[in-house]
């Protein structure tokens, strides 16, 4: 069993340690949104549509971080448009996954014959993790906190009461739109290190969790925080230690976390 | 608007193109309260998106003192949502502007004498999925009075309301209009109405508009509800046969 000081002393465990310390923050402050705004589903589809843009950049060598995000903002532009000033999103989320998705599998299998690259954005690593992807992770991160520092009550409002959050002339629809695009946006930060199939893993379960052990908005944001940071440490050590892209590990945890937060906050039936 | 709180004049509004509300012609003073009476899809719901601003009128003017305050349908609200009966009557400071900054002593000062005012005082901490439906009515009441506006509109705020919470909110409305305050209430009661000072009532068009004693006969209420009109003989009383059609009326 390999010593958890590994993680600090080996560059490039560090530099994967230090990503998902990142990604935790983002997902500790926006995946709090992401639960309670129930954008589940559409956080997870975010990593996914961006399959035609990682493909296209691995065929044409463009960054593809910068292809990811194009296509995840474009992705969030568009649910948006299927839904108003709080309702929900989830038939256009799944319409304009499907398509998204079509259109990478024609591109990888008929245009440019894709390979490995792609896979390794599906699923993530922790090798070859750069100042780039740290930067870009850095940038999430204090965005997504700055926003949610000044959007919580509107997102709050919102999400309480629709219409009652309209009346009182609030943003709402910007506030929607920019919530949508900071998530696919954090999703595409997430994707070097967790893959873009597992970017649930970072965003949902730790606030999941906490959403159950917690009863208010404050407490759900510390909570989710600290199950994102101790939960991505732990699944990176698993990673190094099993010798696997570290995604699974903290995928697995996640879920494990939030089954016992089901169990221990499960209704007596006696 | 001649002193008028509210002064709507031929206003008509369309979905889609499709027209659902027509001539709408009515101006209400400072203080007095108005019931609107309409079958569901008849526009009471529109009438309220009019006079929010969320809906452009096709044709005709409104104006109102102010921004109105809007008390929704408490079904319209998220009950898992960890908020309570304080934080919503907070969110009526949102209103203020200032959205992007936490709320300040005095916002929650005003939510808190707000909560008093409809009895809530004790519940403040309480979450608001956890209040029985009459205290979650009084909770978005709170909210509405912590905006201070000169004009109020309610969606049926007793529709569905405990006893002892229906005689707070209706104590409440007289207050409000001995304030100077002006209250747009929607409800399918047509007893209710009564008390109101105003009656407006609405099937795709306004009926009739005026006080109760003159507007609320037998010919009126045949026009307002057509087939979902029961008049009960020998009292003169009359009832409405409605049906709850979440998130879709006009």
């Amino acid at each position: 069993m390999p010593s958890p000081l590994d993680l600090a002393d080996l560059p490039f465990l560090r530099e994967a340690l230090v990503e998902l310390l990142l990604l935790a923050i983002t997902g500790g402050v926006l995946g709090t949104w992401v639960v309670l705004r129930r954008l589940a589903f559409f956080s997870h589809a975010a990593g996914s549509a961006t399959f035609p843009g990682l493909v296209v950049a691995d065929a044409s060598g463009i960054s593809p971080i910068l292809a990811g995000m194009a296509v995840a903002l474009g992705y969030a532009g568009g649910v948006q448009r299927t839904g108003r000033g709080g309702r929900e999103h989830g038939e256009g989320t799944a319409l304009l996954l499907v398509a998204l998705l079509a259109i990478g599998v024609i591109l990888a299998s008929d245009v440019f014959e894709s390979g490995a690259a792609v896979d390794r954005l599906l699923f993530g690593t922790i090798l070859g993790l750069g100042g780039a992807d740290l930067a870009v992770s850095a940038a999430v991160a204090a965005i997504a906190t700055v926003a949610a520092v000044a959007l919580g009550r509107t997102w709050s409002a919102v999400g309480f009461d629709p219409d009652g959050a309209e009346a009182l002339g609030l943003p709402a629809g910007r506030a929607d739109m920019l919530l949508l695009g900071l998530v696919a946006v954090a999703a595409v930060a997430a994707i070097p290190a967790v893959g873009a199939l597992l970017v649930t893993a970072v965003y949902v379960l730790p606030a999941a969790a906490a959403r159950m052990l917690t009863g208010s908005v404050r407490g759900l944001v510390a909570c989710a925080l600290a199950l994102a940071l101790a939960e991505g440490a732990t699944g990176l050590y698993l990673a190094y230690w099993l010798d696997v892209p570290p995604g699974p590990p903290v995928a697995v945890l996640g879920a494990l976390v939030c089954l016992v937060a089901t169990v221990l906050t499960r209704p007596s039936t006696v | 608007m001649s002193g008028a709180a509210v002064a709507v004049e031929g206003a008509a509004a369309a979905y889609d193109g499709a027209p659902v509300l027509t001539d709408v012609s009515f101006s209400v003073a400072p203080g007095q309260s108005v019931c609107v009476l309409g079958p569901n899809g008849g526009g009471k719901t529109t009438l309220f998106r009019l006079l929010l601003g969320e809906l452009e009128p096709v044709t005709g003017t409104l104006e109102l003192s102010g921004r109105p305050a809007y008390v929704a349908q408490t079904e319209r609200t998220r009950l898992d949502f960890p908020v309570t009966a304080l934080d919503v009557a907070v969110m009526g400071t949102l209103a203020r502007g200032r959205w992007w900054l936490p709320p300040s002593k005095s916002d929650r000062g005003a939510a808190r004498r707000a909560l008093e005012r409809v009895g809530l005082g004790e519940l403040a901490s309480v979450r608001f999925g956890e209040l029985s439906g009459g205290q979650r009515q009084r909770a978005l009441l709170a909210r509405a009075l912590v905006q201070d506006a000169r004009v109020l509109l309610l969606d049926e705020p007793l529709s569905g309301v405990d006893p002892a919470s229906a005689a707070l909110i209706t104590a409440l409305f007289r207050e409000l209009g001995a304030e100077g305050r002006t209250l747009l209430v929607a409800s399918h009661d047509v007893e209710s109405a009564r008390s109101f000072d105003l009656v407006l009532c609405l099937n795709g068009r306004q009926v009739a508009f005026g006080p109760p004693a003159a507007t609320l006969d037998r010919t009126t209420l045949q026009a307002t509800y057509g087939h979902e009109l029961i008049v009960l003989e020998g009292g003169g009383g009359a009832v409405t046969i409605h049906h709850h059609e979440h998130g879709h009326e006009h």
